[in-house]
């Protein structure tokens, strides 16, 4: 469980103020697939980057499970996002002199709960399911957009985060590509009962989301569940 | 940091150097490895004309150990008691007496002043490796009279004329000649080349050496004193032990190791030596940490966005800090590494083919203990560095990092 209460995004570019996030409320459920929608600039990218423990906020506050996340140590959250949370990013964000599978294991071997031999155990397993097991000695170079993505997503999902964060994950590919990618979303939501949030300015990435959130201006302009999604 | 946050550190930047730009890395070994030949090459070779220098001394001049006439006196006197007390005293290989006298040699129409040094063969062979350095004819005996052995710059070379030789000499002089010796006190004698020997050390080179027993002829008497006595040591006898000893057994005269003669010689020229080698060490050392420094910072420069995706997705700062902190510590292993070969290799060169001049000839001498510090210091330079610019930039925060 999320919960956001009255989160603010203040920046000062010269003597204007720009208020990226003003005043957001909100709460998300556990299993959730939440869309984040809105225009560009309305603040999408700024409040997954709060939630995600990427930015700071100016004010607010962030609740997960209980434990208030802003308070947290420089440390204590990077271990909380190593643990608790995933990533994927818009441009893929892969680490380029790494091959496929060092890169999805990268997060995994970093965790102090895994062996090596479960480390590869849960690389090729999550290879295996995004389709990419033949592709794994290959270097992200070597991968088509849409691979590279899976890839990203695969890398998000090794440490079986509690909660998953796509920024804008279809933004570089093709329909065929981006529709691959949001089934993925859906099937490990699905399955795993994975919180996802994830920002879109597709309208046609409505379909696939529980719940969505629209933002104007840095304020939640609209709320409510989607009936329509498509699974 | 635990080990699996340095596994992952290693990994990091082994595959960045592995797949990154292969140019970049090898440039930086290279220049790791010049810095390093840099650090080593001329303080060797200082060392080695120094130790060329010495060995020459110890071999041609003075020994491990020179007793010389009292303050005061023009000889030491007694010769034959003395001898015989340094010789009986432990860890003395041999001692053997010297005394020169000026004189002109004259050899067809040449003229040529030189000094006509006095020794005793048999014991001198102990002490100095003359002997072997014979480049025609031979050595002397212990009884000859009437023969003589002069150094090859004296003897000179037919095939040059007088006035292009470098230097003076009798105009080619061979093996079996006869030359005349006028001695100071104007004594004058003709005298059978036996020998021409060649050492490479200037002085000895222009000397003329007969026995004890022709000198005693032109003294006209017996000669119970001489002018210095040099020592040589038993190998694992340290020099000081050797001049306390003598002075102890109430050796009469002056005694100076080799050591002593050469602080007193040679001082400010190792002293020139030392500040030579310390501001080529300083120069290589700041060239090699502002190389470092720029390629580091460079590549942390180029990478911010990915240290700021390796931060979003729960990579340490301290792990990011060491996969640049170490990538630079790959590269000064290497670059340390191929220093050591090439300085190896150059060390292995210059033994087989000195550099030669009229004075000295000179090899690179690097002990471990060279090798050793030069290598710590290079390292430690490299990590500074590397570890500084890699410090910097794992402390931004992930919004900068990913929107650079």
């Amino acid at each position: 469980m999320i919960e956001i209460t009255d989160l603010r995004r203040i920046y000062h570019m010269g003597n204007v103020e720009v208020k990226a996030l003003d005043g957001v409320t909100l709460t998300i459920g556990k299993g959730e697939f939440l869309g984040i929608m809105g225009a560009s600039g309305s603040g999408k990218t700024t409040l997954l980057h709060m939630v995600g423990l990427l930015d700071q906020p100016t004010s607010g506050r962030i609740m997960i499970d209980g434990l208030d996340i802003l308070g947290l140590t420089d440390y204590e959250k990077t271990m909380f996002r190593l643990y608790k949370l995933g990533y994927v990013f818009q441009d893929y964000a892969l680490v380029p002199d790494l091959t496929v599978m060092e890169n999805v294991s990268l997060p995994a071997m970093l965790r102090k709960d895994r062996t090596e031999a479960q480390v590869k155990k849960d690389s090729y397993s999550i290879l295996e399911k995004i389709g990419l097991c033949d592709r794994r000695d290959h270097l992200p170079r070597e991968l088509s957009g849409g691979q590279q993505q899976r890839v990203s997503i695969a890398r998000a999902m090794v440490n079986k985060p509690d909660i998953l964060f796509a920024d804008e994950p279809c933004a570089n590919l093709d329909s065929e590509n981006s529709r691959m990618v949001l089934d993925l979303f859906h099937e490990i939501n699905e399955e795993m009962q994975q919180t996802i949030i994830m920002v879109s300015h597709e309208d046609w990435h409505k379909e696939y989301f529980h719940r969505i959130v629209r933002l104007r201006d840095g304020k939640i302009f609209s709320d409510g569940t989607n009936g329509a999604h498509h699974h | 940091m635990g080990k699996k946050e340095l596994k992952v550190a290693f990994l990091l930047a082994l595959r960045s150097l592995q797949r990154g730009s292969r140019s970049s890395v090898v440039l930086t070994v290279l220049i790791i490895a010049m810095c390093f030949t840099n650090m080593v090459f001329l303080p060797g070779l200082f060392n080695g004309i120094g130790e060329g220098i010495i060995t020459q001394i110890v071999d041609y001049e003075v020994g491990n150990v020179m007793v010389g006439a009292k303050t005061g006196e023009q000889y030491v006197t007694d010769l034959d008691a003395t001898l015989d007390l340094i010789n009986s005293m432990p860890g003395v290989e041999r001692a053997t007496p010297h005394i020169s006298k000026g004189a002109t040699l004259k050899y067809r129409q040449r003229i040529l002043g030189v000094s006509v040094k006095a020794i005793k063969p048999g014991d001198e062979k102990y002490v100095s490796p003359l002997y072997s350095k014979m480049v025609a004819g031979s050595y002397l005996g212990e009884d000859d009279t009437g023969e003589v052995i002069i150094g090859k710059p004296v003897a000179g070379d037919a095939t040059i004329k007088q006035e292009d030789e470098f230097q003076p000499s009798l105009g080619g002089v061979r093996v079996g000649d006869s030359i005349t010796i006028e001695y100071g006190n104007g004594y004058t004698k003709d005298y059978r080349v036996k020998g021409i020997y060649f050492t490479g050390w200037t002085s000895t080179d222009n000397n003329v050496f007969i026995t004890w027993s022709d000198m005693e002829q032109v003294e006209g008497k017996t000669l119970d004193y001489a002018e210095y006595i040099t020592v040589k040591a038993k190998p694992g006898y340290d020099e000081k032990f050797i001049k306390n000893e003598l002075q102890q057994y109430g050796v009469t005269g002056y005694v100076q190791t080799t050591g002593d003669l050469l602080k007193k010689a040679m001082g400010s020229v190792m002293q020139s030596f030392a500040i030579i080698n310390m501001v080529s060490l300083v120069v290589g050392v700041i060239i090699t940490t502002v190389v470092l420094f720029i390629v580091i910072t460079i590549k942390t420069i180029n990478s911010r966005r990915q240290i700021g995706i390796l931060k979003a997705i729960g990579v340490d700062k301290e792990v990011i800090m060491h996969t640049y902190g170490l990538q630079v510590v790959i590269m000064a292993l290497l670059g340390i590494c191929f220093g050591i070969i090439l300085t190896a290799i150059l060390a292995v060169y210059l033994a087989a083919n000195p550099i030669v001049t009229p004075e000295w000839k000179a090899y690179l001498l690097l002990t471990p203990g060279d090798y050793i510090t030069n290598s710590l210091i290079l390292f430690l330079a490299a990590v500074v560095a590397g570890y500084v610019p890699a410090w910097q930039v794992s402390r931004e925060d992930i919004q900068s990092a990913m929107r650079a």
